[in-house]
């Protein structure tokens, strides 16, 4: 399955492969679409590819590192 | 026939055709419903508008519709007040307030887009409109979607006070309540959009549903006698309804209905959910999510799709973003109260506060003209306001109690 997801990422985590590392880790296919770095933060949008249960471990390791997984539609409820 | 050409990726540019789509396939940035704004001006002029029913669908070829109007037919139009009261209390010269706490039929602005939603989605054949929702946008939905015969499901999470639930569950929706956290809700709900062939109005509408909220920027222009405000502070959730209002004047202008556009945005959010005022403050490109936790509920949304445009916007026409705490909401509802007799709810309160702020702070002039938009009636949200009420003067049911207790009000003690 698929999932369209917007990572922020502390000043801390911009220059480490967080994603790279996650993807080989858990067996999950990124597919990045647009990024946006500051000196503070980062942001980028991205498809991740993968088992179910690969995706939610996956997304729960990036979150456990900091980085905030959100769905690209923003809140949905308003 | 409708004036519409396309969808449009706000990122990228690519072109999409007319669908119930909301994101640009290949960088997944969001779509914008875009005019042929030369066919428009030979077709919309003053008179013409002028001449129409006062309500939304007024400016119907400035909107997303291919033929005419069918859902909330009597929503839109609110008053613009000329707020002298209060603005002798925040010590400008100018002041309006766009009152939706009286758009009908569920008084707040989000009868405007969902009036937009329900009626594309009956022009693209769907039979079930759904949404996720804390408040405005489950009443508005259910009831509008009653209306127009619609097969409706509401999402709410389960924690919902009941006097929220009540007040769509009276037009008898499905009411689905879930239990988990709001991130929770909010994914499933998206898995939900994107499996059933719904009409998700925030989702899979999104796009048509979103420009419902350039009617308040219109009216705001034609009520003020077809010119545009120099100031105008925006309540800010999912950042939409600010760049809509924008996005209306700057149709106005492109259509010539106003000749100068020189207006400066101004942001308000509640410091308790304040991404995009956070934003424009640090001037920072990246809308940091959050976790909310404010009174204004209606305004809690910690990971803002629009928050970007929005706060770039602000920045472009030299606004700003102001945000205020709990006890400010609570200051700026009483004080629109007692000033102009506007009951609004917790989001107005965030306004008004906001606006006070930014007047004493001097980003708003004092002697420039200004309005700001009041979003929701008060009467939604009455809990955020117990315990902080002028007193009740209780007394014995004969003279000498009244004459007693009004000898101490007409003397103020």
């Amino acid at each position: 399955m698929k999932r369209r997801v917007k990572l922020t990422f502390p000043q801390y985590l911009i220059k480490e492969p967080v994603i790279f590392t996650m993807a080989k880790k858990y067996d999950v296919l990124p597919n990045i679409r647009r990024a946006r770095v500051t000196d503070s933060v980062g942001e980028m949008i991205l498809e991740l590819e993968g088992e179910e249960e690969n995706l939610d471990k996956g997304i729960k390791s990036l979150q456990e590192q900091g980085i905030d997984v959100e769905l690209i539609e923003g809140d949905v409820l308003q | 026939m409708g004036y519409v050409r396309g969808l449009k990726c706000r990122e990228c540019n690519r072109e999409y055709p007319v669908d119930p789509i909301y994101v640009c396939e290949f960088c997944f940035g969001p779509l914008e419903v875009v005019y042929d704004y030369k066919e428009i001006k030979k077709a919309l002029k003053r008179r013409i508008i002028e001449r129409r029913e006062e309500n939304l669908w007024r400016y119907k070829e400035m909107l997303p519709i291919d033929g005419e109007p069918l859902v909330g037919l009597k929503s839109g139009f609110t008053p613009l007040v000329k707020a002298d009261n209060l603005a002798a209390a925040l010590g400008v010269k100018e002041l309006y307030v766009k009152d939706d706490t009286v758009v009908h039929p569920t008084l707040s602005f989000k009868d405007r887009v969902v009036a937009v939603a329900l009626t594309k989605a009956k022009e693209f054949g769907f039979d079930t409109v759904a949404c996720a929702s804390t408040g405005n946008l489950a009443h508005s939905v259910s009831a509008q979607g009653a209306k127009a015969g619609f097969k409706r499901f509401v999402f709410v999470p389960a924690s919902l006070e009941q006097s929220k639930i009540i007040a769509s569950l009276v037009y008898e929706p499905n009411l689905v309540a879930v239990e988990g956290n709001y991130d929770e809700v909010n994914r499933l709900c998206s898995e939900i959009a994107n499996k059933y062939r719904w009409a998700f109005v925030n989702i899979n509408i999104r796009p048509f549903y979103a420009e419902g909220s350039k009617t308040l920027g219109f009216e705001i222009i034609e009520q003020l006698g077809w010119e545009a405000p120099d100031n105008v502070v925006v309540p800010c959730a999912s950042g939409s309804l600010l760049t809509k209002v924008w996005k209306a004047f700057k149709e106005f202008r492109e259509i010539g209905l106003i000749k100068s556009l020189e207006t400066k945005v101004f942001a308000a959010q509640a410091t308790g959910c304040s991404p995009i005022t956070y934003a424009i403050k640090h001037g920072s490109d990246i809308i940091k999510p959050v976790r909310p936790n404010t009174l204004a509920k209606s305004l809690a949304i910690g990971n803002p799709a629009d928050g970007y445009y929005a706060s770039d916007i602000v920045n472009k026409t030299g606004g700003y973003g102001e945000d205020v705490s709990d006890e400010e909401i609570i200051d700026g509802i009483r004080l629109l109260a007692r000033t102009e007799g506007i009951f609004a709810e917790t989001a107005g309160g965030v306004t008004v506060a906001s606006a006070r702020k930014l007047i004493q702070n001097g980003k708003i002039g004092r002697n420039e003209k200004t309005v700001i938009c009041i979003t929701g009636n008060g009467l939604k949200t009455q809990e955020a306001l117990a315990g902080h009420m002028v007193e009740v003067h209780n007394i014995k049911p004969n003279m000498a109690a009244f004459e007693e207790i009004y000898k101490k009000i007409d003397t103020g003690q």
